[in-house]
Order: C-alpha cells, then structure tokens, then sequence
C-alpha cells in the first residue's frame, strides 16, 4: 500500500509541475497590455515601460518563467497590478467566500441528489424514476446564469427574502454573509444535483443487484431496512468520492454564478482579472485552483483505498 | 446489426425518439433558416425595438429591432456548428490520445499525466483562460473548447483501449504478426465506438452551454455574431420589459442540450447497457 | 461509528445551521446597522484612487469625498471658491493669479493645510493629470507667498484655468504634502470623509471626518457648506446594470449610478421605496476620427462619412425612448452662454446618396472602415452596430471590432489599429474640460492652423460674453474638419432609496449633506 501511495504522490506532483507549466504558457501568451489599464487612458509610452521594467514584463519568456517558479517556491504569486497587493492576498481575502459557497452548494447538492438519486434507484422504472431522472437531465441542461437570473429575480427582488447581491457590508457576522449565499449555493446546488442524482441511481442499481442484498431480503428484512442499512452503506463509498470531486469543481465552477450574484470569490477574480489582463492573479489564481483539485483528487483516491477494502493494488 | 432494429431499439423509449426529433427540428430550422425567415438577422429596425411576438415578427424584436426569430434559427448555425466543431475536435483528438496512451504502455503514464494536469482546471475557467489567450473569435473558442473537452473523452477512450488490449483475438492477431497500425485502426478502434459515439452527444451539449456561459461572462465570440449565448447576454438587461428577448434564445439552449443528452442516454443503453456505470 | 452514520449526523448539523441562518440572518442584518452607513452602487471597481492620475468619473466620484480643489462649481456651474477664501486677484493683463487660502483647514493627518501643500499639490497635478498636463502648458510660474498665499503666473492669459482647477475629474485635489508620492499609497485630503479601507471588487470605504472645517455659506452644487451626515460611505462596484436595478428596487442600495434607461419604467412603479432620478442632458456619446493615418484622415472622406450618418437614429438604438436623448447639432444646451447653432447643416443628414458622390469625389476606393467600440457601455455597440450600418447603405465598407474597454483604450493610443472609435463625456460649461481632442495629443491627433487659430482666440479671450461668441467659430470648424462628431446628448438615469435625506443630484454624486431618514 505504501509503495501504491508513495508513486500516486509521485505523479501527483509531476501533474502539479505540469499544471505549473501550463499556467505560465498559457497567460504569458495572452495579448492585450495590462499596465495601459492600470495607469488609464491617457498614459505615455514612458509611464508604461517604467512600469513594465517595476514588473518585469520586459524580460525573455524562459527567464520570466524562472523567476517564477523561484517566487512560487517561495510562496509569491507576485503583485496583483490592478489591485496592487500580492496574488496570495488577494487569493486569501477570496478564499472564503467561494469555500463558504462550494460547502453549502455541495450540501444542497447531496441534501437533494442523494436522497433522489436512492428514491430513482429503488422504484427503478417507475413515474418517479422518470421524473427525478428528467429532472436530472433537465438540471444538467439549464445555462447556469439563467437559471441564477430567474432565481434573483423571484426570490430577491419580488419577495425580497434575500439579497439581490453582494456578500454582505463590511464586517459583518457569518450568519449575514450566510444569508447572502442561499440563491448563489441554491443554483450551485441544485444544477450540480443533477450529476450526483445520477451517479447515486447508478451506484445504487450496482449495489442492489449484489448477492449479499438478496440475501438480506431473503431473510426478511424490511425493504426499507435492506436499501438504507446494508445497500447505501456500501453505494456510499463511490457517491462520497464523486461529492469530494464535486466540492473541487464548484470552486472553480462558481465562476458564473459568482459574476450573476456579485460575490467577491475566486472565479469573480479570475474573470475581472483576465478582462484587465491581470497576469500575475491569472496565473496565480488558476494555479491554487487547479492545485486544490489535484490535492483533493488525491485525497480522495487516499479516503477511496483506505475504506473499500475490494480495491486492490 | 439490422438497421432497423437497432432504430427500434434505440427509439423504443418515447422520451428518446421525442429528444431526436426535438433535434431535428432545431438543426432543419438552423439549416433552412433563410427559407423560414424573410428578415436579416443583422437588419436592425429601431423604430420597432423590442415589440411582442405579432403575425409578422413571430417572436418579437430585440433592443434594435432584429427579428428574434430569424436571430434564432440563424443563431443555430452559429451555436451548433461551434459545437458540432467543438464535438468533432474533442473526439478526434481524445481518440488518438486515448488510444496510444491505452496501446502503448510507455506512453501512458506521460500522456495520462498530462491529461491529469489539464482536467486540474475547472472547465469554464480554462475555456476562459483560453479565449483571454486567442482572442474572441468563432475559431478560437472552438479551439478553447476542444482543449477543454479532449481529455474527457481521452480518459475513457483510454480505459476502454486498455479492456479491448487485452481481448484475446488482439493477442491472436499479434502472434500472428498483423502489424500495430492494423491492429489499432482495424481492431481496436472499431471496438471503442460505442463509449466514443456516447461521448459525442454529451460533448456536444456540454459545448452548447459552454459557449453560452462564456457570452454570458463577455469572454466569448464576438458579441455581433449572434449565438443563442450572446443573444441571451446582450438583452439581459431587456428582459424585465420585454421577457421574449431572453426567454426564446435561453429556451433554444436548454431544449438542444437536454435533447443532445437524452439522445445520447439513448445511444448509450442501446450500445452498452453496462455503460451505464461510468460517466 | 459508519460512514453513513456520520454522514447522518453531518446532514442533520448542516440542516440545523441553514435554518438557524435563513431565520436569524434578518436580525443580523439589523443589528449592523446601529452605525449610519450608505450603501452606494457604482459601475465598476475603480482603477485607482488616485484622483489626478485619470479621468474616469468613477474616481472622481468617490475621492471628491476624501479631497477638496481650490475652486468648485456650484448649482449654476459657476466657479465658487472651496479650498481658496475667495475668487482670486487677477492682474489686469490676465497672467497674475493671486490666491488667497482660507485658514484653519483641517487635513486628516490632523494638521493645518498651508500653500506649501497646495503647490506641491498642484505641481504633482501637472505632472500626473492629463488636463493638469495641458494646463502646465500655460503656467510660467507657481510658488507659495508664506503660509496662506499661492501665485500663478501664466504665459498668456488663460480663460479656463479657474474651471480646470475645479473639474472633480482628473481633479486638482490638495493633498498633505508628506503623502505626496508616485504611485499614492496614503490619501491624506482635507475632505467631509476620509479613506478608511480599499477591497477591490468588494467596496471602497470612507468614514466620518470629525475634524472637517466646513464653509460658512448654504450648499449649492459642489460648493458651499458640507456635513458627514452619514457616519460611513460604502462604495460598491456593481458592474452588472440589472443587478444595480434589482439592488435599488430590493432596497439593497441606498443609490445606485447609471442606471439603463429601460428601467425606469421599474424605477417609477416602486413609489414610496425608490426614487428615480433622471439628469437631462447629462452628456453627449461622441465619435473620434482617426485624421493621422487610414482611411480617415482625408478630411473629404471624413465629410462623406459624416454625410452618411444619422445620429438621430444612433441615439434611438442607444437610448430608446425621446425621452432619454435629445438629437441636437448644437454642442451646448440652448440657454447656456456657449450655444450657438454653427454647423447645423451638417448634423443628421443621412443622405446616402449625397455621401457616396462626396466619397466618390474623396477618392475612397472601398476601403474598410474599422470601427473600435466596446460593450462596457451598451449603447456605446448598438449606437456602433447602426452606424455600420448607415455607412454600408452609402456603399461604405465598414466592420466592427469590439473590444473590452481596456483593450480599446489601449488601441486608441494606436494610430494604425483604427478609424473610428465611439466613447462619451459628460456635459460640462466650459467647452475645453471635454472632449479631448480639443487639446493636444489625444487619440485622433487633430492638428490644423485653423485649430490652432480658433482656440487660441478662444481661450486667450478673459471677457466671458466675447468668449462665448468665440465658440461658435470652433463648432464650424469642429463640422468642417471632422476631427469628432458630437452624437448628441443623452440623460442618465440613477436611483435613491425614498429614505435617502438631502440627496442632490449632480453628474457625480455625492453624499455630504446626505443622510437616512428614520
């Protein structure tokens, strides 16, 4: 187990030098001038290469790539140019909003999905398979911002229960800042149901058909006994990992309904940034995403080996 | 296979020959758009800026007058062909890469790694990366796209080559010396079909809403091509006075993509009932 | 314990919490605002802080909080005095400014403002403003006479020097000398509020400036006594304009800025929790001609072009309804001193034929004439999208590039990468504060010897009546050259919520004097 572990790790770290490469290649090549949107409209050609020279936009591609690698190292994502504070920082002051967001989108998302999906798996073939299933497809075909849209416009602004937008005034308390969340997590959850609908029928269909659940209904067990004692127990295990990877795509995910609900989170950053050419938070902000995915990733494969004991290596 | 009974089979569920036809429906009106609609997509009419569906605007005028209907049918070519092209990339470029890095055991762990790092980045902020990159264009966000989505579809093209490997009669062709671009081409790959001609339907609809979320974000064709996503993204602001400027165009999106999936749910438990497990 | 146990246990916790937060979050809510705050809705996130280093309104907006100029406007936009005691000691030739500074100004810093601060001010002024740039220009000298006197000789007499140093855009604003520095890090102003904290994409913070001296007269416009009624100033970036509506009409903004003309509709339903506030003529939409290179630097073709345009029906497709634009070839409003109708005759032709044969005789040969716009301002593309149009019915060949506004404004420094591009400005009194390319050096490089000629009259003429009448000549010229095309203007449409106390509307808002009714 050691040795499957250590060389999981292994490759878990060429990924991320992989994931590292990418990130620079991709946002260097990038056009458009990001200081001439700092410094406005009416900046000189000497105003932008002094700044350019501060940030050191003006040197061979390979070298750059060097001295970033030394400052990642080091922990710096470099200096935002709009915002003018580090990348980390700005990533951090971000940070809280989107995890708030992804754990109570993923609720929302198991809170529905799994219950629906044990319900579809059960009376397999029934209306109410049909209809949790047409659902699932349904959700899983409605544009994100629409569907965030129509949400606002019921829930914020004809009843008002909710904020319209924005994460809450300056320095209030978690349960404010919960409260601007609901639709947000809402959309978030309830699309995203719609893949753990699924997977969870499927599990579950898998599990069903297993001797050791005809058995217990062989013995008499109550069929509520058999589906949610002996059955889900063990159809846990794939929906629990699929949930872990789910919580590693709302984070980047988010970035729609974080635009439609005005929330400062990470994917609201990274799509100001790239529309300001904002090169260091680009860079810095797909890197600790795609960082947090592979490390979860692995987490799960960890939490995936220790509990099943079928998976063999 | 019979023709006909494969059809039988796979439009034995109503709801899936319903979803078929809702495609052909779309994809007829796109193509023949010029035939249903007298007006120019382009042709603006301010005087008549944001009118209710009548007998001659079907479906209402957008913020400058253009009728929305023949911005919808005209809009489907653009939506679908990006992602037609989008499907076509991903498939074909998964493929290969599935496919050598299932075959070739050397291969597989670099490829997969790679594939790995690029499946790090949640999809809609890659595609977004990409296009900051290329610049707004038709092609580029294709383009985007297709990177997005091939190693989905490399990853299970790899999984499947790994199975087909190990069949017996690839071994049997091998001993008796049939060389590996036969055995991979005439051999091998026939047998992933099933899990690709899956794929297709899924990618496809995945790129219908992709594209929307990027016009909706302002990160993705042009605004003045009119897709069904930026259709959507340039009335938003109209739509509390005049709700058909979004409602058709956002309509168009969702019943295109759930038909693509519920088409492709249909190929798949026609093709491989057992594929039912994997995603 | 099971993995679905605790699972069990962790669905039952986070059921308990969301309910818990949908029923207290309310009386959350409340208890924060025990402290009187303002929640204003903004475009965007502003680019910088630092008032002189752009022109974008949005700076100017907020910081007129934090910083005060030496001179202001006030209701009728005449130049009143803020910073300085009164209106300055002009010499009889025109070149002499003798300011004298009112004492016991308060800086944040905690202490007295003295023209030490003023000149340093107003030399980092002229370094960093763009207008500050032009006026330096003019300036042959600047200095301090002790503690409360700033002189200013000019090289020639100067018209709108006074209206320069008072324009909240690119503002002069007087800051503590010692905060002084490229980039400004401290704000540090003599201003009603002060800095307190900076999230970007979240909210610009000022707070409560207890020390603030106060002028002694009644507010007017700009000027005039102010009082921190609100004890904090929230600035919210909210670039999505429905969002902005939905956020004014829920109650979740106490303002919001530019607001789309469609809502007002919206707007005015809401009676008793919304008010709308529409400002008439509020600015005009223009288009800059490339007159350097390309196709559009033949001022024939220009004429062409400008033959073939209707800017009626590109102020229709931007603003909807007549009673959102007026479609008018006089540059200022009728009743104001600079109006004058000069021109007229080229404005809102769209005669197709009569642009093709002056094309024709222009020499154009079917080139493309590229359109720069951007869809950060809506009606900025669709006033784009029937221009286009309208040049291709005169046979023009004419394509859009639409570009994020960073990118266009970057472009428009370029002198090969366009022909036209379309922007707007606010609609000022004082006809050098806008559009640009009436000074020197602006995207669009308009140079001539009548230019030249016409604005020196212009701006060296001190008698206002004269000077006036000197604008019309530069409209003539403004429609026989083509350097820009003035579209027409437009109103702006923002909101209050109906408990906002004393708020006064102006082309940039501000909250002194302002307050929650309770």
């Amino acid at each position: 187990m050691k040795r499957y572990l250590l060389s999981r790790l292994a490759g878990t770290l060429v990924v991320m030098s992989l994931v590292a490469v990418l990130v620079f290649v991709l946002t260097r090549a990038a056009s458009g001038d990001p200081v001439a949107v700092l410094l406005g409209d009416q900046a000189t050609a000497e105003d932008i290469a002094r700044v350019q020279r501060e940030y050191g936009l003006d040197q061979p591609l390979v070298v750059q790539f060097g001295y970033w690698l030394k400052e990642l190292a080091q922990g710096n994502l470099g200096q935002s140019i709009f915002l003018q504070r580090p990348v980390t920082q700005a990533l951090w002051e971000r940070a809280e909003p989107t995890t708030l967001l992804a754990l109570m989108a993923m609720s929302i998302a198991a809170l529905v999905g799994v219950p629906c999906g044990i319900v579809s798996a059960v009376f397999r073939g029934k209306a109410v398979d049909q209809v949790f299933t047409g659902l699932a497809m349904l959700g899983a075909s409605i544009p994100s911002f629409w569907f965030g849209l129509v949400l606002m416009q019921i829930f914020a602004v004809s009843l008002g229960w909710f904020p319209v937008s924005g994460y809450g005034d300056p320095g209030a308390p978690l349960l404010q800042r919960m409260h601007h969340l609901v639709l947000p997590a809402t959309v978030l959850g309830v699309l995203n149901s719609a893949l753990i609908i699924r997977f969870t029928r499927a599990s579950m269909l898998d599990v069903l058909g297993e001797d050791y659940v005809r058995t217990a209904r062989a013995k008499g067990l109550a069929e509520p006994v058999v589906v949610l004692k002996h059955a889900l127990r063990n159809a846990l295990v794939p929906i629990v990992t699929v949930l872990g990877l789910t919580v590693a795509l709302m984070i980047g995910g988010a970035v729609v309904t974080e635009t439609v609900f005005g929330l400062p989170g990470v994917g609201n950053l990274v799509v100001n940034a790239v529309l300001r050419r904002d090169y260091p938070v680009i860079q810095g902000a797909l890197l600790v995403v795609a960082v947090v995915y592979v490390v979860i990733n692995f987490l799960v494969d960890l939490l995936y080996t220790v509990v099943d004991p079928r998976v063999k290596f | 296979m019979k023709i006909p009974r494969v059809l039988k089979k796979l439009f034995g569920r109503r709801i899936v020959l319903a979803a078929a036809l809702c495609l052909l429906v779309v994809v007829l009106v796109s193509l023949l758009a010029h035939v249903l609609s007298g007006y120019d997509p382009n042709e603006t009419a301010v005087s008549q800026r944001l009118s209710l569906p009548t007998s001659s605007h079907v479906l209402g005028t957008d913020e400058l007058g253009r009728d929305l209907f023949a911005r919808i049918a005209h809009g489907g070519r653009y939506s679908l062909s990006i992602a037609a092209l989008t499907a076509a990339g991903a498939i074909t470029m998964g493929t290969l890469l599935g496919l050598f890095a299932g075959f070739f055991r050397r291969l597989d762990a670099p490829m997969m790694r790679v594939v790995d790092a690029m499946m790090a980045f949640p999809d809609i902020l890659l595609a977004i990366a990409l296009v900051a990159i290329l610049g707004p264009s038709m092609l580029n966000v294709v383009l985007a796209l297709v990177l997005v989505y091939t190693p989905r579809v490399a990853r299970v093209v790899r999984a499947s080559t790994l199975v087909v490997r190990e069949l017996l009669f690839i071994e049997a062709a091998r001993a008796v010396g049939v060389s590996t671009w036969r055995i991979l081409w005439r051999h091998i790959l026939p047998n992933l079909l099933s899990p690709i001609l899956v794929q297709v339907s899924f990618i496809f609809a995945y790129a219908i809403l992709a594209e929307a979320a990027l016009s909706f974000l302002g990160v993705g064709v042009p605004p003045e091509i009119p897709t069904w996503g930026t259709m959507v993204a340039g009335s938003q602001q109209y739509a509390h006075q005049a709700l058909w400027v979004v409602l058709f165009p956002g309509l168009a999106i969702v019943v295109t993509a759930l038909s693509l999936q519920l088409l492709g749910d249909g190929v798949r438990d026609l093709l491989d009932p057992r594929l039912k497990k994997s995603m | 314990m099971t993995l679905f146990q605790w699972i069990n246990h962790r669905s039952a916790a986070l059921l308990a919490l969301a309910a818990a937060a949908a029923v207290a979050a309310p009386s959350a809510v409340q208890a924060q605002s025990a402290k009187s705050a303002l929640n204003l809705a903004m475009v965007a996130e502003p680019q910088t802080l630092d008032p002189m280093a752009t022109t974008a309104d949005l700076v100017g907006t907020i910081m007129q909080h934090v910083y005060e100029p030496l001179y202001t406007f006030d209701a009728k936009w005449n130049v009143v005095p803020m910073l300085a005691e009164s209106l300055p000691k002009v010499s009889p030739d025109g070149k002499h400014y003798s300011i004298t500074l009112r004492k016991g100004v308060a800086l944040h810093s905690g202490r007295e403002l003295t023209a030490d601060d003023v000149v340093a001010s107003l030399r980092r002024w002229m370094e960093v403003s763009p207008r500050g740039k032009a006026v330096a220009k003019e300036v042959a000298e600047l200095s301090a006479k002790g503690a409360g006197q700033v002189e200013i000789t000019l090289k020639n007499p100067y018209a709108p020097l006074l209206p320069q140093l008072a324009l909240p855009t690119g503002m002069a604003a007087i800051m503590a000398m010692e905060s002084i520095a490229q980039p400004l890090k401290e704000f540090v102003g003599t201003g009603p509020y002060r800095f307190r904290e900076r999230r970007p994409d979240q909210y610009v913070l000022l707070t409560r400036f207890e020390a603030y001296s106060a002028r002694k007269e009644a507010p007017s416009g700009y000027g005039g006594r102010k009082t921190a009624l609100a004890e904090e100033l929230r600035f919210v970036p909210v670039p999505s304009a429905n969002t902005r509506v939905e956020g004014a009409l829920a109650g979740q903004f106490h303002f919001a800025d530019l607001l789309p003309i469609e809502a007002l509709p919206r707007l005015e339903k809401a009676t008793g929790k919304v008010v709308p506030i529409m400002t008439a003529s509020f600015g005009f939409p223009y288009l800059v001609f490339n007159t350097r290179e390309g196709v559009m630097a033949s001022q024939p073709a220009r004429k062409a072009v400008q033959a073939a345009l209707g800017q009626g029906e590109m102020l229709a497709a931007g603003f909807g309804d007549t009673r959102f634009f007026v479609a008018e070839p006089n540059h200022f409003p009728k009743g104001t001193p600079f109006y004058s109708t000069a021109g007229a005759e080229s404005y809102n032709e769209r005669d197709a034929a009569k642009a093709k044969a002056q094309a024709a005789q222009a020499g154009y040969k079917g080139e493309t004439i590229r359109i720069l716009t951007s869809r950060q301002y809506d009606f900025h593309y669709n006033m784009a999208l029937i221009m286009a149009e309208q040049l291709k019915r005169a046979g023009f060949k004419a394509e859009l590039n639409v570009v994020d506004w960073a990118t266009l404004v970057q472009r428009r420094n370029d002198a090969k990468l366009w022909d036209i591009y379309i922007t707007h400005s606010g609609q000022f009194p004082e006809p050098m504060l806008s559009p640009p390319q009436l000074g020197e050096g602006a995207p669009g490089w308009w140079s001539s010897p009548a230019k030249q000629a016409a604005l020196t009259a212009l701006n060296q003429e001190t008698n206002p009546a004269k000077r006036a009448a000197l604008w019309g000549k530069v409209q003539q010229l403004v429609y026989d050259e083509v350097p820009y095309i003035n579209v027409g203007k437009f109103n702006s449409l923002s909101a209050r919520t109906a408990a906002l106390d004393g708020y006064t509307p102006a082309t940039w808002p501000f909250f002194w004097n302002t307050g929650l009714k309770h």
